[in-house]
């Protein structure tokens, strides 16, 4: 245990069963967090009240809030936001950062296959009905060549830590991932409060982000563009993301547009100035596939731009990520990842997938429905946290509804064990004093043309309710400042 | 920049400067009513018509009476009248909300902040003791934003537009308290003897421009209906004043409009042209028929706007 009286660990109740990661298994402070722990000791617990009170106040007053929808009427609400930050070190960073760009090179070399020759499909590695019953295959996307070579300019992994301390990916997310401008506010809140303890540690920066994804959004350009106008498209202000979109047009100097805003001439796009139309070669899109171009996807969207689809066929603007990129972030699809990775980079996978059921083939429906109390059971192709049944959280009239939806629809459901994520100290407002919760990790992959870049740092999700194992914050999540370490 | 945002912005510059105006229209009038010389100006009723008036919702009838209460929360924070104080500021606010990749942060930091307030001052309070401490907010608050429009943001074109909202807005609003002034002497002389053109209600007149003081100071008399028209309609050293608002209209629009060869179909032209109008205007013109001056004046601001709606934010 540490040396001097700690007076706001005294009272943190360590369950032995998880996986803390601050203790090791005999109760001891690890290494990396030993300094970060006398630290936070020497204050006390009045002391983190008001930082806390203060790091709130500073978010609302920089707007950097969502709205939630739910209740009469909609509501700006702070994203919860943790005083204690995580710490990864060099040596776990490395694993996690390859992971993450072996995953995402993969998942891009997949979609170019499944949008051209289906080589990995004929060669038998994965079935046909992965592609063919996916609801987001686009049959417009076949055959198409997008700028650079590149679909999914931007991917979000999540990793979990299981108690058996290594990292496994919960799910790969390459629509349109969201959260990475958190990771630039919490680093930022943190700093404003407890500035002090940054001196004593060698953390990257994570203010980087933009700049890196500029860039490389820029190496896929189209063809005969020198120098490239780019955009970021937004929904609009009413988005509960919208915040994330101004934040990344304005650190990255460009324009957000809105569909409204966008026009197309001769499959050129084009926004509309106060000077007059200005070509646009890149757009970095914020609404969903289905959104883009009434003329080709919803014919009742009025988001989107009508003809933007035709332009990006020809070749002339580019679109991040590509249209049709939500067939690989399918659950059904992660449960292959690994036959993937192989299949095209000719490695062995560097971080674990979670080992999965199909519903969809009868032997392991058979599985499935026999030990549903111990997986977790998970819609394919819900976002957000969305539709998630926890088999030991489930009462037993809940298990039989259970059972029916996924017999009625097995190719709607993956279920995996219940997998358990490592715990963190957090600062608990009702209870004033730092307790268990668990924790994820979400990181920001950038792939351009011979070129990736990942966030060192990415979106630690915590689970603010006790006990609950859902990071999502549309589900009551919060989120943790997360240091890198350098060496 | 978009034609879209550029709108939002022009209108976040006058939302600001509009609440502002509207704060202390109420401030002063109501304060320094209390102690008027004259019966007239001293009626609370006199002055809730007064304070209806300047924002666009005219008693008519003579012989309604108005509740102080009511006056003021509907003007101040009531959420369903479109001039009131609490509106304004949320337009404001959501107006730079669409356009916050283009503004500092500081600037939208400070913008949020001051919807915050308005947002949550309690109605109670404000009714029954609060409008010092509310309107005088509100005019820091603004005061606040304008330094970090200059002092926090690129001066470009985002500046200019900005700068081109506040600057009409101030004009219209200037204007409009000038109306309300005019009317409000009018209605005052007569009883004990104050004539109209030296009425007690232009010295208020002064002080709803924030303007008083330094009137003293150039002219080191009691102000008259001349000298204060001469001094918030044409002097171009008085930062209030419809000549200085005119002259920076004419300055912004410059740098967003570059050409060197007039249009005389654009606003730049239309605005040099009004500007010049009143550069060599003097104020004898003026006095003799307020009335028709207010109602021009009103008219080439409005035709500014429309052409600028036109020219840049038609999409």
């Amino acid at each position: 245990m540490g040396k001097i009286e700690n007076r706001i660990f005294s009272s943190y109740e360590r369950n032995p069963i998880l996986y803390d990661e601050i203790y090791d298994k005999n109760g001891d402070i690890k290494n990396v967090y030993q300094k970060l722990f006398d630290l936070y000791g020497g204050h006390s617990i009045r002391d983190y009240v008001k930082l806390n009170t203060k790091a709130k106040s500073s978010f609302f007053n920089q707007g950097i809030t969502f709205q939630v929808y739910d209740e009469k009427e909609s509501q700006e609400k702070i994203f919860p936001f943790d005083l204690f930050p995580r710490i990864i070190d060099q040596d776990e960073w490395d694993v996690i950062e390859r992971g993450a760009i072996q995953r995402s090179k993969a998942l891009n070399l997949f979609l170019w296959d499944v949008y051209h020759d289906k080589k990995i499909i004929k060669d038998g590695v994965v079935p046909m009905e992965l592609i063919s019953s996916s609801a987001n295959y686009l049959d417009q996307m076949i055959g198409i060549d997008p700028p650079g070579g590149i679909y999914n300019h931007i991917s979000g992994t999540d990793v979990i830590k299981h108690n058996d301390g290594k990292y496994y990916v919960l799910e790969d997310n390459i629509r349109c991932p969201s959260g990475v401008s958190y990771v630039i506010c919490n680093r930022t809140a943190l700093k404003r409060a407890l500035f002090g303890v940054f001196n004593h540690y060698r953390t990257y920066s994570v203010t980087n982000y933009a700049e890196n994804l500029l860039d490389l959004l820029e190496t896929t350009k189209p063809k005969g563009v020198d120098t490239p106008n780019c955009v970021v498209i937004t929904p609009g202000m009413y988005n509960s993301a919208f915040y994330e979109h101004s934040y990344l047009a304005k650190t990255m100097g460009v324009e957000l547009v809105e569909g409204r805003d966008l026009f197309v001439e001769n499959d050129f796009v084009y926004m509309k100035t106060i000077g007059g139309p200005l070509k646009v070669d890149i757009i970095y899109r914020r609404i969903d596939d289905a959104f883009i171009d009434p003329l080709e996807f919803r014919p009742d969207s009025a988001l989107g731009v009508p003809g933007l689809f035709a332009a990006y066929k020809k070749g002339n603007v580019t679109l991040a990520n590509a249209p049709g990129t939500g067939v690989a972030d399918d659950k059904a699809v992660y449960t292959y990842m690994p036959q993937i990775i192989k299949y095209y980079l000719d490695e062995e996978p560097i971080l674990n997938n979670v080992h999965t059921y199909h519903c969809s083939r009868p032997d392991e429906l058979k599985y499935v429905l026999e030990h549903i109390p111990e997986l977790v059971i998970k819609p394919v192709d819900e976002a957000g946290g969305y539709g998630i049944s926890i088999g030991n959280r489930l009462t037993k009239e809940e298990i039989e509804t259970i059972k029916k939806q996924v017999k009625e629809n097995p190719r709607k459901y993956v279920a995996q064990p219940i997998m358990s994520l490592s715990v963190h100290p957090t600062y608990i407002d009702d209870s004033e004093s730092f307790e268990q919760r668990h924790v994820d990790l979400r990181t920001f992959t950038v792939l351009g043309k011979d070129k990736e870049f990942v966030l060192k740092g990415g979106l630690t999700r915590v689970a603010l309710k006790k006990g609950n194992l859902i990071v999502n914050s549309s589900q009551g999540g919060g989120s943790k400042d997360t240091w890198v370490l350098k060496e | 920049m978009l034609a879209r945002v550029a709108n939002n912005l022009f209108w976040m510059g006058r939302y600001i400067e509009r609440s502002e105006h509207i704060a202390r229209y109420m401030n002063v009038n109501y304060f320094s009513s209390l102690d008027a010389p004259n019966a007239r100006s001293q009626d609370r009723q006199f002055v809730l018509r007064s304070m209806l008036f300047m924002v666009g919702d005219p008693v008519h009838d003579d012989s309604t009476v108005l509740e102080e209460e009511k006056v003021l929360y509907k003007i101040g924070l009531n959420p369903e009248f479109p001039f009131s104080i609490i509106n304004n500021v949320k337009y404001a606010r959501e107006n730079a909300n669409s356009a916050r990749d283009l503004i500092s942060t500081e600037l939208y930091e400070s913008i949020n902040k001051f919807y915050h307030f308005v947002l949550n001052y309690p109605v109670e309070t404000f009714v029954k003791n609060g409008l010092y401490d509310f309107t005088v907010n509100v005019a820091e608050m603004t005061a606040i934003l304008r330094g970090k429009i200059r002092g926090t943001l690129l001066h470009d074109s985002v500046y200019a537009i900005i700068l081109m909202g506040v600057n009409i807005e101030r004009a219209t609003q200037i204007i409009r308290i000038i109306n309300t002034k005019y009317n409000d002497a009018l209605e005052a002389q007569g009883s004990y003897g104050d004539k109209f053109s030296n009425s007690f209600e232009w010295t208020t007149l002064l002080k709803c421009a924030e303007s008083y003081d330094m009137m003293r100071r150039l002219y080191k008399k009691t102000p008259t209906s001349i000298s204060t028209l001469e001094f918030l309609i044409l002097n171009p050293n008085c930062p209030r004043s419809v000549m200085n608002s005119l002259n920076q209209v004419h300055k912004h629009i410059k740098q967003l409009d570059q050409s060197t060869k007039y249009n005389k179909n654009s606003t730049a032209f239309l605005v040099g042209k009004v500007r010049s109008e009143y550069e060599f205007k003097h104020i004898e013109e003026i006095e003799g028929n307020i009335q028709a001056f207010i109602d021009q004046i009103l008219k080439s601001l409005t035709e500014i706007s429309q052409k600028m709606d036109k020219e840049f934010f038609n999409y």
